[in-house]
């Protein structure tokens, strides 16, 4: 699904140039749940916002579904981005003057949606992480957990192969980041591929796979596949990291 | 189009957003009347006198010196300007169209009625009138040398042929100029006019005058020691006319001066010179409030947009095309610009009001608020549109950035 081969990032100013990505080369296959971990500024959001179609890269091959992005416009990216790349920030990046509804139905309505269609779909994934009830109530009126299942619903409302999260849980305590992490494992079991970048090294053990990434390299591929956790009920799973 | 939900996020900003519309409203207000003001006045000095004005000159030819003969010295001086190279005829009479200064009288088309049918400017001048002036005569015919009375006022009781204008007629007669002609007018009490003639146009002396294309002709030069002399020059000599005459008139005769040389376009600039700087003035005050109001639709949408970048940049994430990134902040002006226009409407039409009431305008043509909406509109969303574009370059990386 997705074919990095020897990517290298370089970012330049007049005086310094920084090289972010050097020789990145990785596949991701259809389904996986790819964490990547590393210490600050070794590249981690370069390769997530590269993976994304967010920003371009400066040299080497990145193949989506096969798809030479080098070669896409703006506006390929954005259309590619809105129908097969679901995005999760750290900060939730939920805008602020809307309600839950209508954070959640941006992506759709730029995929062009009819309001019907966009409607149901958008009250079924708020349903489904929770917060159906509250989808007049505009973000600041959430906790900070609750913010960031809203975000994962928008991620997921637009049905991406592909969900890009960039430490999804780097804002929450331990017990709402647990819950995070489940909801997220329960997507890429229905077949989504994740690739997660976190700080957290127990979040990372639970993927298939853990991308070590130090100063713009890939440091090592760890297979983790045996290590996950077998899936249990949210509340479950959740007491327990509270406990 | 996202209408609905950018209503609702501008509604949690609705104090920014009530203060921008506030002031289209306020420049549209202002604007449609002023541009209304000036059109109004723009029309009023655009007017045709009915003159050939841009061959025409006048002077004052003023004796001084004892023995000083009046009559005499208008012969000799028409004797010799059309002697003349370049000067085409002359005539003397009592007042100067759109010059401010001259005679007006009621006059009425039934002797007992009580106060007149209408009022109307009067010019005492002679048979030259007609030529001098380059008036249409479209009915009747001008006056001869011998009904051209220079001794005194007309007598009472006496008919004296007049030549009305067009205007005139029509305000007098059902049939207009071809009813008039013929037909018998009194002015004061006892003094009958026949119509002996009908021209198409001639402007009253006063600009602002309520009656200014009624305008009537009398065979009649009052001789005062100070005679106004309206000479037509070939065209394009006016100025070199001016300067001969002058001298030419000023040599010949050594008892008179001759003074207030000016032609018939600087009279018309001096007789619209409020009119004219009103209407600079206002022009300035429109381009000035326009500015403000663009700078104030471009410093709010650079505000919201500097808000919101990060918010941009996430809606790049989630797919928006640039197109929707600018689209997204026209419409947001436009949801601004319409309220404000759908206030300024309002305010536009009681303004127009108070106007027709306090200063007695004239009201405003109904087509002008809709094309001040659509031109306020436009100004907003020209104005906005640079902003929408650096919006649209926003990177959608920066929704990963955590600084």
């Amino acid at each position: 699904m997705l074919k990095m081969k020897d990517v290298g990032k370089v970012y330049r100013t007049e005086l310094v140039e920084t090289r972010a990505l050097t020789s990145f080369s990785l596949d991701v296959d259809e389904g996986e749940f790819v964490t990547v971990t590393g210490p600050s500024g070794c590249g981690k959001t370069t390769f997530l916002n590269i993976a994304g179609l967010l920003e371009t890269y400066s040299s080497g091959t990145y193949l989506l579904d096969g798809q030479d992005v080098s070669e896409l416009g703006d506006r390929q990216r954005a259309r590619l981005r809105n129908r097969k790349i679901g995005f999760i920030f750290q900060s939730f990046n939920l805008m602020p003057d809307l309600n839950l509804f209508d954070n959640v139905d941006v992506p759709l309505r730029y995929r062009g949606m009819r309001a019907s269609e966009r409607r149901q779909r958008v009250d079924q994934m708020l349903d489904s992480v929770g917060l159906l009830s509250r989808k007049k109530h505009l973000p600041s009126q959430l906790s900070g957990g609750q913010q960031q299942r809203v975000a994962i619903a928008r991620a997921l409302v637009g049905e991406p192969r592909f969900l890009l999260a960039d430490e999804p849980t780097g804002n929450l305590d331990s017990h709402t980041a647990a819950g995070v992490m489940e909801l997220l494992e329960q997507v890429n079991e229905s077949g989504t591929t994740i690739i997660m970048v976190t700080h957290d090294d127990s979040l990372a053990q639970r993927a298939r796979r853990n991308v070590k990434i130090l100063d713009g390299r890939i440091q090592s591929i760890d297979q983790l596949a045996d290590s996950r956790i077998p899936a249990t009920p949210v509340s479950d799973r959740a007491l327990s990291a509270n406990a | 189009m996202e209408i609905g939900p950018i209503f609702r996020a501008m509604w949690r900003n609705r104090i920014g957003v009530a203060l921008i519309a506030l002031q289209i409203a306020f420049t549209m207000t202002v604007v449609v009347n002023a541009i209304y003001i000036i059109n109004e006045r723009s029309r009023l000095m655009a007017r045709p006198s009915g003159l050939d004005e841009a061959n025409l000159f006048y002077l004052r030819s003023v004796g001084f010196q004892e023995g000083f003969d009046e009559e005499s010295t208008i012969v000799e001086d028409r004797i010799l300007l059309q002697a003349t190279p370049g000067i085409i005829d002359m005539t003397v009479m009592n007042a100067i169209p759109l010059s401010g200064s001259g005679s007006s009288t009621g006059v009425r088309v039934n002797p007992d009625a009580n106060g007149p049918s209408t009022y109307t400017a009067l010019y005492r001048v002679d048979e030259h009138a007609i030529d001098t002036m380059g008036l249409e005569l479209i009915a009747g015919e001008n006056f001869t040398t011998a009904e051209v009375r220079q001794l005194g006022r007309l007598d009472s009781g006496s008919t004296a042929p007049i030549i009305i204008t067009e205007a005139l007629a029509e305000a007098l007669f059902t049939g207009g100029a071809a009813e008039a002609l013929g037909n018998t007018l009194y002015w004061q009490v006892d003094i009958p006019m026949q119509i002996i003639g009908v021209v198409k146009q001639l402007q009253a002396p006063w600009p602002t005058f309520a009656s200014i294309e009624n305008s009537m002709l009398i065979p009649n030069n009052i001789l005062d020691g100070q005679s106004l002399y309206l000479v037509r020059t070939e065209p394009g000599q006016v100025n070199t006319m001016m300067l001969r005459v002058e001298e030419l008139l000023a040599d010949s005769n050594p008892a008179r001066i001759i003074m207030n040389v000016k032609s018939l376009e600087e009279t018309r600039a001096d007789s619209y010179r409020i009119d004219s700087s009103m209407a600079r003035i206002l022009l300035v005050v429109i381009v000035i409030l326009v500015f403000i109001t663009s700078m104030g639709v471009v410093g709010l949408a650079v505000f919201g947009i500097n808000r919101r970048r990060r918010q941009i940049g996430t809606r790049r994430a989630l797919g928006a095309t640039q197109g929707q990134i600018i689209r997204y902040f026209l419409v947001e002006n436009l949801i601004i610009s319409g309220i404000g226009v759908t206030l300024g409407a309002v305010l536009t039409l009681g303004f127009n009001i108070f106007l027709v009431q306090t200063f007695n305008m004239p009201r405003i043509e109904w087509y002008y608020t809709p094309l001040g909406m659509l031109a306020l509109v436009l100004v907003g969303l020209l104005a906005v549109l640079g902003p929408s574009r650096g919006a649209a370059r926003i990177p959608p990386a920066i929704a990963t950035r955590t600084v």
